[in-house]
């Protein structure tokens, strides 16, 4: 097994078995995990804000875009709709006294992504979000399972 | 575009690092009781990706205070202290042990003050040196990875901005000495403000 991949913000990635990717430092942004457990197969892609403007070079930035991005390479890479499950981790509110409307755009990618994945007809089944703390996500391929880690040691499989 | 500028940008943000590294030692001499003095300045330019990297990882432990610009500037404006400078700071400042992980409210709000006098004292020697007035919003403070610490930044400008002009300022005193990291993510129309009123028209 190699080290695993570093995916940062506006990055998307896939992986088989037995590869691993990670996300480090997520705070407002959602990494969105989806996962093939019949092909061992599955991706992240790391969103920075809720919606994709109306001409968008990056779709990897975007909730909506990413997800609809991430769904399409998996089953380029041979994996079957119907098994595909989701896992989201982030949206932390880091500066919750500034007072700008953006200061919670965190709520805003889960929840973006939330409706783009019910929309594509893919299942949630775990996630680890809100709250004020900034967090790392290691998606392991092999098991489908998201290790979490937030900054002072607590770490959370999900 | 803001590539063709950088250079220009560059050579002006050093002007205004030096001296606004130069007050901030002066304001945390008196905020702390100890002489400190500015002992390196760098500067750079950029590209937001690269961020967490010139500032040794995203996962890193940093305290990060951030405000932004409300006027005819626009920038947000993050002032990171690495782990061992916030401990250092705050501890001599309070006198108490300090857990990074749980700041007491006296404790963060030391924290925000500290960084607020950072980045206002660059403020002023850059709205000196340009003569604009800048107004910075009440700045809020976080202790959390560094990433984390960095996307609501990135959030609030987002396709907007793709530059960050980073200075790096070594603050020595006689026992001590700490890093502060200054970060600022203007708007395109605020880097051309700045190369405006400095003769260089961008």
């Amino acid at each position: 097994m190699t080290e695993p991949r570093s995916i940062g913000i506006a990055q998307l990635a896939i992986v088989h078995a037995p590869d691993q990717l990670v996300c480090l430092g997520l705070g407002s942004c959602v990494a969105i995990v989806v996962y093939d457990p019949g092909l061992k197969t599955g991706g992240i892609v790391h969103v920075l804000l809720p919606r994709a403007p109306p001409k968008c070079d990056v779709p990897e930035k975007y909730a909506d875009s990413g997800v609809k991005k991430l769904i399409k390479e998996l089953l380029s890479h041979g994996t079957s709709k119907g098994r595909l499950v989701a896992k989201l981790v982030g949206g932390a509110q880091m500066f919750s006294n500034l007072n700008l409307a953006i200061a919670n755009i965190g709520r805003e990618n889960v929840m973006e992504a939330r409706k783009t994945l019910h929309e594509q007809g893919v299942k949630i089944v775990a996630e680890e979000l809100y709250g004020s703390r900034g967090r790392s996500a290691v998606f392991d391929s092999s098991t489908g399972k998201v290790t979490v880690r937030t900054a002072f040691g607590n770490t959370r499989v999900i | 575009m803001i590539d063709e500028k950088a250079g220009k940008v560059l050579e002006i943000i050093k002007e205004f690092a030096n001296i606004g590294a130069g007050s901030a030692a002066t304001a945390l001499s008196s905020l702390l009781d100890v002489e400190l003095m500015n002992d390196v300045t760098t500067c750079n330019l950029l590209p937001l990706a690269k961020v967490p990297e010139w500032l040794g990882g995203a996962e890193q432990i940093v305290a990060g205070t951030y405000t932004y610009l409300c006027g005819d500037l626009k920038s947000g404006i993050l002032v990171v202290l690495p782990q061992e400078s916030a401990l250092a700071l705050l501890n001599h400042l309070t006198k108490e042990n300090i857990d990074l992980a749980h700041l007491t409210p006296i404790q963060t709000s030391a924290l925000k003050e500290v960084g607020n006098i950072c980045l206002c004292w660059y403020l002023i020697a850059v709205s000196k040196m340009i003569d604009v007035d800048m107004i910075p919003a009440p700045p809020d403070a976080t202790v959390d990875l560094l990433g984390a610490v960095m996307d609501l930044p990135l959030a609030s400008l987002g396709e907007k901005v793709d530059t960050a002009i980073a200075v790096h300022t070594s603050f020595k005193g006689i026992d001590r000495q700490f890093d502060g990291y200054f970060l600022m993510l203007p708007e395109e129309s605020t880097l051309k403000l700045i190369l405006d009123k400095m003769g260089e028209p961008g």
